[in-house]
């Protein structure tokens, strides 16, 4: 009996000296994948892809509702001056380089970006069938989200063909905006060339999509010619047409119409939290646009943010059936009503809401104000069309098709046609952009980019507005090497 | 012997009692050098066959000095021991091994079960509290099961700054609300370097817990307690009635240029108390039944207990129930092998409301407007308009919340222990932890007005399935040998294997049926479209090697080195192994032959320490990337589409945060052990702080879906600090006896680098104001410093605006900001330290009397210097406020500390220190009355001791602070003490018994 003493010693001495110490520690974690091993399929490049079409949803709600805001179409709104601040001081054009708004704007971008990035970094590893189709569709979504940031920022840090890792963003410094548009345009191209007119599935990247959005860059850079090349190729090749009725274009089942050249993509099959905005599946703004405290048919109600002002109203001509579409006047509204309707009067209430975002019934899922289904029409063929009459009449083109263009338009908002030429049709063009795309976006970087916006937004410098301030904690977080941009 | 049949077999026999004549059972007495022995009866009687009279009998008992009498010719000897106060022979935990108080050369504190029963706790962090100097505890939630946050000689870390947790040798998980404080014999504390035998684990110090064993007694015990108690909270917030709150609205609208909108202000009277709506009176009881004793070869201990508390806020609705069971046995298998073992049984039952968060119950009821209603004429719930979308009716909120977690635990352990020879031991022991979590929360339709953000349109239901599992072997070589009588060796070698693994089902599914808890199961949900059931899993191993050598001359000079070698799994297979080592030395002086022989002098020591220690709690795997991010993308209209994408960053780079400790300590007792002191001195800085989430650039694309910042090392802070402690215990007059412990301890928190010093680190968000980032960890401030703009009063005139920096963006009555670099504006670069979250001073006094057989005692402890942020309230304009609003700025001279009410656009919102509160306190911990009914009556039914007694926990809190707790805090290093209506602590009025046999 006394030999099992010393069996019983053998136990530690045996963990003591057999040292499986490396095996027991080298254990990789099961069930998962990491980051250096993934790429050796089509379906992981779907799946990576996936993700950098992921944060469009994001940017573009983030965008469209902060440049409308920053535009002289409409007010902050919100429930009382302190309600949502970054957006109360770019109204006011007060901002700062503290603003969550425009934080969210620098940093959804780049994290789309880096999306991309994280593709093209592995585009070597796997061959496939339709690789090159999955690194059009990436280049078209990185010259997005540059395109956004170089319209938002100027001068920008651009991270390429690689992940930026903790610790590197200091090594990017800004680049001339010069460089960015160059570097979007490579992009745009390859893509255009290589897309399908028709997208596999509604809502990614088409040779339309390509060509209309480097249309608008060569645009952005007054570069006409170029401008009118991509954007009359858009037309000539015949797959878009306005889509007749247009107080409906908005809603949801006219969504991805013959009209909708680039469409971001929402719905309401998943909730959302206010911690992670980005995280939705729904357009955010939607909710944010709502009317206040709304009880009531049709509508749903919201925060009442992004609310139109007068002079947006008194810049339709009467009879102008755009402006339906565009504008929603809620005591008239609410006294055609047979039904009791109520509602909020919010901050700065001007008594007209964005008809073309607001919050509709039966589209929304928890959290309704945050999870509404309404697409976002970024690119529409009216703006090819608009876009293209600018460029050829601000590049001393065909003025006659220029002004055919601006009354196709024009003739769909069941106004009469006009006939003007030289810059008289250019303030024409101007004029016909804000109507059409009142509460969509544009009317900011269209005043930038033509010279405008000093003469129509009050408070708005020049030398200084033209773009945002880069978050300061971005610049810090960057190891200050980036300078602010000027008189911030 | 050959020489057996002739020597003398007598036959000794005595009784022993204490210094007051009161007998003594189960007292050892031993043949000295010999293993003969028996333990005295329950009446203090022993008989013991000697067959050699020149022997020794030594007598000896816990609590008491031991006795050696030399036989001689007696055939009875009677023994009166004395008690032994100072307890300098007091076997003393120190890891892996004990040694005893007077050859202690660490930083070590211990309390015993006496102390810990006395205070009725619900957790073990209430019995530290105000009884270890060094020793803070911080409320993270007064709510039953809430977690208390224990922090050793300050906040060494970003991260996690939890001490690590010993359960009978053994790693505890985080769960330690699963621990019955009544089944705990003692918890020892290791404040300094010595902390270093657990190595990379050690650096937030060591508290060690030990469970009741199996007792060597004569007659097995068995002792049963209870207690029931009602609690009521022990603080409100003073706030506006609905007259003053339609007072000031109004006024604010008016200087916001809007309409006010109460008309008829003077019908409103005082409105809804909601916190009187909110706060209920709730029960606290426990129950706990132990039964244990010895046979010559086995000790054994088993038990049960039983605690149920309610909340103060929500009653059923935030509730905690806890089963324990537990079994411990000893037993000698062999002559020299020893097993002992260990099984624990867990059943942990939790209910929760939010608390704590915007939207949560007390920040509702804090909120809402008391001209609101708890119900409309037609007994339905209000529904709260007008007052923001993030503010609902708390009544409603309480009866639609539903959430359950229920643990389960299994813990077991067994050791044997083997003597090879005189003074050398081997042990291996094995332990392991099962735990079952299984949460259930349950979402109702539910409408609380128009637009409310917790407003469900569906209604539905999430489960999760949780397990965990971890093991842990350990090997320990000891040897122990007195050379030449004066040289005490002892040595301790061992190896520790952990190995801890874990996972977790997620489901959930949307139309429960009725609408109704009842139903609440995803097998009876209809709709689970688009719905992604979830998984994790995670294991992390550890291997350690450690040392430890002791040496003492003559008990007098005593020194102790120790070094610990840990790889862990945890980091990048390059920096996986570190080497953690401690040195101490003690001098006992009063042993010195030149030391004067003091009559009421009786001890001294000096002790010293130094050593590292490693912190690695951070997420496994941080040193690479896993495709854990969200990527989402709808397609085809309302096509949901699924990829992968870049979770947390990486950072392969990533290894523990380093703590060198430097403890210098003196011990001493006067009076024969009446007066006790120990004092410590001792400076550590951290290195390599680990934060575990860190801010990274937008570059990195931290801020996609499910993105975040990686963990990192960055920085170094220092915690530098004194301790004092004074004990008196004596009996003062006849049958009165008292005893009295104050403590204190100052602790100096400051960052001293930062990686890249040009940026701190920051976080937290003041949400009243829509700040970010109020809290820093920078060069120069306390860890987790407030951040902000600091005041000087309120504008009084326009001329004093426009002679400020302010000009053009203020109005008289609002706030003066401090332009702190004379720029002529108020901007970021103004703001300035504004206030601490670590405190500076912990005090901690108790006090007991027992007079014949009544007892009294009570505990007081006390912290100041830390500072609160006031982000509780919200800004909208219909929203209640404190009352200190009626002092507000009206008009010159009114107010110089109470800005202007508006609803228009106004900096009073801003972060500043007109929102950061000092948290200094005093509170009344306890009080309590015992009385221990006489022997005679209890004898009647066979008991040996019976008392009862009432208590009061949480009797009151001395404080400017106007908030519900100022000892809150969410224990974090950065953003620790951010109020958003942390749960008060509860004052439970109780009654209770200890009943022995």
């Amino acid at each position: 009996m006394k030999n099992i003493y010393k069996y019983l010693l053998l136990l530690p001495a045996l963990l003591f000296v057999t040292s499986c110490e490396d095996e027991f520690l080298d254990e990789p974690p099961e069930y998962s994948i990491d980051s250096e091993n993934f790429f050796n399929s089509e379906d992981d490049y779907q799946q990576a892809l996936i993700a950098a079409y992921d944060l469009l949803a994001a940017v573009g709600y983030v965008t469209t509702i902060t440049s409308e805001i920053a535009s002289d179409n409409a007010e902050a709104g919100g429930e009382s001056a302190t309600d949502v601040v970054a957006w109360q001081e770019i109204n006011n054009m007060e901002h700062t380089p503290v603003n969550d708004q425009l934080r969210n704007i620098w940093n959804w971008n780049y994290a789309g970006i880096n999306r991309c990035n994280y593709i093209f970094e592995f585009q070597d590893k796997t061959d496939f069938e339709g690789r090159t189709q999955v690194l059009a569709e990436t280049s078209f979504l990185r010259a997005y989200y540059y395109f956004q940031l170089v319209k938002w920022f100027g001068d920008l840090p651009m991270p390429l063909d690689k992940r930026v890792l903790f610790g590197e963003a200091s090594g990017f410094a800004r680049l001339p905006k010069a460089e960015v548009y160059t570097q979007i345009e490579e992009d745009l191209t390859f893509a255009a060339a290589t897309l399908n007119p028709i997208a596999s599935q509604q809502g990614r990247a088409t040779r339309g999509a390509a060509l209309a959005l480097l249309g608008k860059v060569h645009l952005y850079q007054d570069d006409f010619e170029a401008a009118a090349t991509q954007l009359q190729t858009v037309i000539n090749e015949g797959q878009y047409d306005l889509f007749g009725d247009l107080e409906n274009l908005f809603l949801s089942q006219n969504e991805n119409s013959i009209e909708s050249v680039f469409e971001i993509q929402y719905s309401n099959v998943q909730g959302a939290g206010f911690e992670c905005l980005q995280c939705s599946e729904g357009n955010v703004m939607v909710g944010f646009s709502g009317i206040r405290g709304y009880e009531g048919p049709i509508y749903r109600s919201g925060f009442s943010f992004n609310v139109p002002v007068q002079e947006l109203v008194d810049a339709f001509e009467t009879g102008d059936t755009r402006f339906d579409a565009a504008i929603l006047d809620i005591e008239a509204f609410v006294a055609e009503q047979t039904e009791t309707v109520s509602f909020v009067e919010g901050f700065d209430h001007t008594g007209y809401y964005t008809q073309k975002y607001l919050p509709r019934q039966g589209e929304a899922f928890q959290d309704p104000n945050l999870t509404n289904r309404t697409n976002i029409r970024q690119i529409r063929y009216a703006d090819v069309l608009l876009m293209a009459a600018e460029a050829l009449n601000r590049g001393n083109g065909d003025d006659a098709q220029a002004l055919a263009y601006v009354n196709q338009v024009r003739a769909r908002g069941g106004l009469a046609n006009i006939n003007v030429s030289g810059s008289d049709l250019t303030q024409a063009i101007y004029q016909e952009r804000r109507v059409e795309f009142a509460g969509e976006g544009h009317r900011f970087f269209d005043l930038v980019r033509t010279g405008n916006a000093a003469s129509e937004i009050d408070g708005f410098q020049t030398g200084k507005h033209e773009v945002f301030p880069i978050p300061l904690i971005e610049i810090q977080l960057a190891g200050n090497v980036w300078q602010q941009n000027p008189n911030y | 012997m050959f020489s057996y049949g002739l020597v003398a077999q007598t036959v000794i026999k005595g009784k022993v009692t204490d210094d007051t004549g009161e007998e003594l059972p189960g007292v050892n007495v031993v043949v000295k050098g010999t293993s003969n022995g028996t333990v005295t009866d329950i009446f203090g009687d022993y008989s013991l066959e000697v067959n050699d009279p020149s022997a020794t009998l030594v007598f000896s008992f816990v609590g008491f000095e031991s006795q050696e009498v030399i036989i001689g010719s007696q055939s009875v000897i009677n023994v009166e021991l004395v008690t032994d106060v100072v307890s300098l022979q007091e076997v003393v935990v120190i890891g892996y091994g004990t040694t005893t108080e007077k050859e202690l050369t660490a930083a070590v504190s211990t309390i015993k079960s006496e102390d810990i029963t006395k205070l009725n706790p619900a957790r073990i962090e209430n019995v530290l509290q105000g009884q270890i100097s060094g020793v803070q505890i911080t409320s993270g939630s007064g709510s039953p099961g809430g977690g208390q946050n224990i922090r050793i000689r300050g906040i060494n870390s970003n991260g996690d700054n939890r001490p690590l947790i010993i359960v009978d040798g053994v790693r505890y998980g985080d769960d330690i609300n699963t621990i019955d404080p009544n089944n705990i014999e003692s918890i020892t504390v290791l404040k300094d370097a010595s902390a270093a035998i657990y190595g990379v684990l050690g650096a937030n110090g060591v508290v060690i817990v030990t469970t009741k064993s199996g007792k060597s007694v004569f007659k097995p015990e068995l002792s049963i307690s209870g207690y029931y108690g009602i609690q009521e909270t022990e603080r409100k917030i003073d706030l506006l009635n609905a007259t003053e709150y339609a007072l000031l609205t109004n006024e604010a609208f008016a200087a916001g240029g809007q309409a006010p909108i109460f008309t008829d202000v003077a019908s409103l009277r005082e409105g809804t108390d909601w916190q009187d709506e909110v706060f209920e009176s709730a029960p606290i009881q426990n129950y706990t039944l132990n039964y244990r004793g010895s046979t010559e070869n086995t000790t054994y201990s088993a038990g049960a207990s039983y605690f149920n508390q309610e909340g103060i806020v929500g009653g059923s609705k935030s509730e905690f129930d806890r089963v324990n069971v537990n079994l411990n046995v000893g037993h000698q298998l062999y002559d020299k092998l020893k097993m002992r073992t260990n099984l624990n049984y867990i059943k942990v039952d939790r209910k929760t409301l939010p608390e704590n968060v915007i939207g949560s119950v007390l920040f509702n009821a804090i909120n809402i407007a008391p001209t609101e209603t708890v119900f409309d004429a037609d007994g339905n719930f209000t529904t709260a308009d007008n007052l923001g979308i993030e503010i609902i009716n708390p009544i409603a909120q309480i009866a639609n919340t539903f959430n359950d977690t229920e643990t389960q635990r299994l813990t077991g352990l067994v050791g044997l222990t083997y003597e090879v020879i005189e003074g050398l031991e081997v042990e291996s022991s094995l332990n392991f932890n099962y735990a079952d979590v299984f949460t259930r929360s349950f979402q109702p339709e539910i409408s609380y007005g128009v637009d409310k953000v917790f407003n469900a349109e569906v209604s539905s239901v999430s489960q999760s399935q949780q397990n965990f599992i971890s093991y842990n072997i350990d090997n320990i070589i000891r040897y122990n040998r007195t050379f030449n009588e004066v040289h005490d060796v002892n040595f301790t070698l061992g190896n520790s294997v952990y190995k801890t693994i874990g996972q977790s089902l997620f489901v959930s599914g949307r139309e429960i049926p009725n609408n109704s808890f009842e139903f609440a199961d995803v097998r009876l949900a209809t709709d689970f479209d688009d719905i992604i059931p979830g998984s994790s899993s995670f294991d992390t191993r550890q291997w350690s090697y450690f040392g430890r050598v002791e040496y003492n001359y003559e008990s007098k000079y005593l020194f102790s080195g120790l070094v610990r070698r840990d790889a862990t799994s945890i980091f990048a297979p390059e920096n996986q192994v570190g080497y953690f080592f401690s040195l101490s030395g003690g001098w006992v002086f009063s042993d010195e032959s030149f030391f004067p022989s003091l009559d009421f002098f009786d001890f001294g020591k000096l002790r010293v320490s130094y050593g590292e220690l490693g912190n690695d709690r951070v997420p496994a795997f941080g040193f690479i990337s896993q495709l854990d991010g969200e990527a989402e993308a709808i397609f085809d209209g309302e096509e949901l589409v699924l990829g992968r994408a870049i979770g947390r960053l990486p950072n392969p780079e990533l290894q523990w945060e380093t703590t060198r400790q430097f403890d210098i300590g003196l011990d001493l007792d006067f009076f024969e052990g009446k007066i006790g002191i120990v004092t410590d001195f001792y400076t550590k800085t951290t290195e390599d702080l680990l934060i575990p989430v860190v801010p990274a650039s937008g570059l990195t694309g931290t801020s996609a879906p499910g993105g975040s910042g990686p963990s990192v090392n960055a920085g170094e802070v220092r915690n530098r600090g004194f301790e004092f402690s004074i004990t008196y215990n004596d009996e003062i007059l006849k049958d009165l006896r008292l005893n009295v412990n104050f403590n204190y301890a100052r602790n100096d928190n400051e960052t001293i680098s930062v990686n890249d010093d040009e940026v701190p680190v920051f976080a937290g968000t003041f949400s009243v104001g829509g700040t970010d980032d109020i809290s820093r960890f920078q060069k120069g401030l306390p860890l987790g410093a407030y951040w902000g703009l600091a005041t000087e009063g309120v504008f009084q005139t326009a001329e004093e605006v426009a002679a400020s920096a302010q000009a053009g963006n203020a109005q008289p009555g609002d706030l003066r900001f401090v332009d702190q670099n004379n720029d002529g504006q108020i901007d970021d670069d103004d703001r300035t330290f504004i206030g601490s979250p670590i405190p500076e001073n912990i005090f901690g006094f108790s006090l007991g009397l027992n007079y014949k057989n009544f007892d009294l005692s009570t505990l007081w402890e006390a912290q100041t210097g830390h500072s609160l942020v006031r982000n509780y309230e919200r800004t909208l304009p219909r929203v209640n406020r404190r009352d200190d609003a009626i002092e507000r700025w009206t008009g010159p001279g009114t107010s110089n500390t109470f800005p202007r009410l508006t609803t228009g656009e106004t900096t009073n919102n801003l972060f500043s220190d007109f929102f950061i509160e000092d948290g200094d306190y005093l509170r009344i911990r306890n009080i309590q009355l015992g009385y221990s009914l006489p022997s005679e009556v209890i004898e009647k039914i066979g008991a040996t001791k019976l008392r009862v007694y009432a208590t009061v926990n949480n009797v009151f809190t001395f404080t400017d602070y106007q908030g519900y707790d100022p000892s809150a805090s969410n224990g974090g290093g950065l953003n620790g003490t951010n109020d958003q209506g942390f749960y008060p602590l509860a004052r439970t009025y109780m009654f209770g018994f200890n009943l022995t046999f």
